[in-house]
């Protein structure tokens, strides 16, 4: 953006009312040539005016008028100057479609997804004139749980755990069905935060004697780790100790990402704010990628061989991948449920298709990958 | 994107509108001030020329002389007057929006990775910014203000173009060429740059109301006016608009009818929609729309459909998923296995191992649940448990 700015720099110098740039300020120019007015005036009252005040005047208007053309024409020139500098930083331009989500359906399910939007975010002011705005219908019992929601990551905020936990406690089953560490977690923040609030640790012994024990069976290496690091109390030794992790302030800090992770969860949602994931992968390079490879196309006068997959694959971070994907590395194809892949004994996997294909009439499969024959029937359907 | 890195250039392809709205404003500004530059000097001009014939010829007296110095007078004090006020309430305040604008860009250049928190912040922002965008283009403007207020992007939004456009096309829903004739007037030069024929459609479209309304002589004058000077390109329409004349607005000649027609109004709209946007390099889809289109194209999967749903993948919501409907699957050529229990993808280092019920999860998980279980594992699918030892590693080539 350097280029950009720097232009724009010169043009605010030269609008400004110091007298840079090559002609005096319009402002200048103009004071000048009331001053010239006044003169005159002031002539034709003493009756002192003669025709040349008169030529003089229609000389000195011209002049000011030109010089005032200059500065407008130098103004004109920065504002060019600084198009180009724009032109040349951006040199695509958005790409035009037809409507996009213009049908009943997706018009509502996009006003719908931006109304959740609002209120997952924390965003309830807006979401209320939205939600007026749009005459939609959000149950208030949805829009009550966002509210939960946003009230008890602020109390965790301020190291309030209660809220967070009389939650856990009702909603213990699913997160156990989950396997889900969140009460254990926020007691084990809970119990740090006594260890390290003062010289005696009673207070968080007693703690943990009361609120730890039901954790025991699955947590039961990083309880005996809670209860030894005591001997490295105070913090400043703690810090230096094989226990450093348990004196980390993410420790309460990822609290509040993983009690969102788990509230939305048990709400059906996901642990990412989808509107943010989508709009970030697409304005992070996609829609560019996209965008080339249908030029490219167009160049070559091929259209999309499949009008509802995308011609090239786009690059997804890891965290973005949410879904097996099982590509048959014999046919390329990717695997459905009517293909599914499936394990020979040798461990290497195909879909379906190509074991039919490669199986000889007695049911024997020679793997394409190394040198086991098996039995087609003996293959194992595995479920990514 | 995948090792985190972030991708400029598919982020600038978003920006390009976000800084020119500002410059196209800048530029109106100018205008407005060199209008009001010419108008006034050049009366100046003509002024002190007057008064030097007149004094030559004898003609004025010394009062006159004086009422037209303090006229001049007048007039340059005026000017000075209003273009310290256009400066100052339009010129400085489009230009601190523009450098505003580029610093906002120039921020996320600096930025190396799409993983920290300014990215993260920089990238809520962009989203208010886009839902603003689809607020105002949607016809949700107290949202889009309130959106905008309560983020304090106020700058970094272009609420005032939008409320502009809809009140032009409020008047044209209301038959009214007025205010766009005004606006094609303000930007004509531009406008034939991109040789947009707007002007002429809402003249001729003027037209036709008078010959809707039987007012022909006014009609033939407006078309000696308005129309004439367009003959060069558009004269088979001039032509054709000149037989109105004779034909009533009831005809069921098909050509003519087309010409009464007022669904030529919305068309106007959709024209001057489409010129106001290109002026401003604006798309004529919400930014937000793009996005999404390209984003869902990125990530939506059969299985996103199947019993394979994971509550984590966007579009594996209900709402989401319906607009996906509309964008094409993602393309793969090589597999990318995904651990359920853990969310990592599987490879050499963390190969994938499957329990005798064929249901497959990472090395990583499964040894951290055998850990914790005296070396059973229980897959969470079906319930089923069995000793570490008998899962089997599976090869994904």
């Amino acid at each position: 953006m350097e280029g950009p700015l720097k232009e724009l720099a010169k043009l605010e110098k030269l609008t400004e009312k110091s007298n840079k740039g090559k002609a005096p300020s319009i402002e200048n120019s103009l004071d000048a040539l009331l001053q010239s007015l006044r003169e005159v005036k002031e002539r034709i009252e003493m009756g002192t005016a003669s025709e040349d005040t008169f030529a003089l005047l229609a000389q000195t208007v011209d002049a000011r008028k030109k010089e005032v053309d200059e500065k407008q024409k130098e103004v004109y020139n920065a504002i060019a100057r600084l198009g180009k500098a724009l032109d040349k930083k951006f040199t695509q331009s958005l790409p035009s479609y037809d409507p996009l989500f213009a049908s009943e359906a997706s018009r509502v399910a996009l006003e719908r997804t931006i109304a959740l939007h609002f209120l997952r975010t924390g965003q309830f002011a807006t979401a209320e004139t939205f939600i007026n705005e749009c005459g939609m219908d959000i149950s208030p019992e949805l829009r009550a749980q966002f509210i939960d929601l946003h009230r008890i990551l602020t109390a965790l905020k301020n190291e309030d755990i209660s809220p967070a936990l009389e939650w856990s406690r009702k909603n213990r089953a699913f997160l156990r069905s989950r396997s889900s560490p969140l009460e254990f977690h926020l007691h084990r923040s809970q119990y740090i935060r006594l260890l390290l609030s003062s010289p005696n640790p009673h207070p968080a012994l007693s703690y943990a004697n009361a609120t730890l024990r039901i954790f025991y069976p699955e947590h039961s290496a990083e309880i005996k780790r809670l209860m030894t690091c005591v001997i490295f109390l105070p913090l400043h030794k703690l810090q230096k100790s094989p226990y450093a992790d348990l004196a980390a302030p993410s420790l309460h800090s990822d609290l509040q990402p993983l009690f969102a992770k788990e509230y939305c969860a048990s709400l059906g949602m996901s642990r990412q704010v989808p509107l943010r994931v989508v709009g970030d992968i697409g304005g992070g390079g996609a829609l560019a990628r996209i965008e080339k490879a249908r030029s490219v196309m167009k160049e070559r006068k091929s259209e999309w061989s499949q009008t509802d997959e995308l011609p090239i694959e786009i690059p997804l971070a890891a965290e973005n991948r949410y879904h097996s994907i099982f590509a048959c590395p014999v046919s390329k194809e990717q695997s459905t449920e009517q293909n599914p892949p499936m394990m020979m004994t040798c461990g290497h996997v195909i879909t379906k298709d190509s074991l039919l294909k490669l199986s000889k009439a007695n049911g024997r499969v020679k793997c394409p990958y190394c040198p086991v024959e098996s039995s087609q029937a003996s293959a194992l359907v595995v479920y990514f | 994107m995948s090792s985190g890195k972030l991708n400029i250039d598919g982020v600038m392809l978003f920006e390009q509108p976000f800084a020119r709205v500002p410059y196209e404003n800048y530029r109106k500004v100018f205008r407005a001030s060199q209008r009001n530059i010419e108008r006034e000097l050049g009366n100046i001009q003509t002024s002190s020329g007057d008064l030097l014939k007149r004094w030559k010829t004898h003609e004025g007296n010394s009062e006159d002389t004086v009422k037209s110095l303090d006229g001049m007078i007048g007039r340059v004090e005026n000017l000075k007057r209003k273009l310290a006020e256009l400066q100052d309430t339009a010129g400085r305040p489009t230009l601190d929006v523009t450098r505003e604008r580029l610093h906002h860009l120039a921020a996320i250049e600096a930025l190396q990775s799409a993983n920290g928190p300014d990215f993260s912040r920089w990238a809520d922002t962009r989203l208010d910014r886009w839902l603003v965008d689809w607020a105002l283009r949607s016809g949700r403007e107290k949202t889009a203000r309130k959106l905008a207020q309560e983020k304090d992007i106020e700058t970094l939004v272009d609420i005032e173009l939008f409320t502009d456009i809809h009140r032009i096309e409020d008047a044209l829903s209301r038959h009214s060429c007025t205010e766009a004739l005004v606006w094609c007037s303000e930007n004509k030069t531009a406008l034939r740059k991109i040789k947009s024929t707007l002007e002429f459609e809402l003249r001729l479209q003027e037209y036709i109301e008078l010959a809707r309304a039987r007012k022909t002589q006014d009609a033939i004058a407006y078309s000696k006016k308005h129309l004439v000077s367009w003959q060069d390109t558009h004269l088979k329409q001039i032509l054709q608009a000149s037989m109105l004349l004779a034909i009533l607005p009831s005809t069921n000649c098909g050509q003519y009818r087309r010409l009464y027609d007022t669904s030529r109004w919305s068309s106007l709209i959709q024209a001057f929609r489409l010129a106001i946007y290109n002026l401003n390099t604006l798309p004529t889809e919400p930014l937000l729309n793009l996005a999404l289109y390209s984003g869902l194209a990125s990530l939506k999967l059969p299985s996103c459909y199947d019993s394979a749903k994971n509550v984590d993948c966007p579009v594996c919501d209900p709402s989401i998923r319906s607009l996906a409907n509309e964008v094409p699957f993602s393309h793969h050529a090589n597999s990318t296995i995904v651990c359920r229990l853990s969310g990592k993808i599987m490879d050499e280092d963390n190969m994938p191992m499957v329990f005798p019920n064929g249901n497959v999860y990472s090395r990583e998980a499964l040894e951290e649940m055998a850990a914790k279980n005296n070396g059973k594992v229980t897959c969470p699918r079906s319930g089923d448990t069995c000793e570490f030892s008998a899962l089997k590693k599976v090869f994904i080539s």
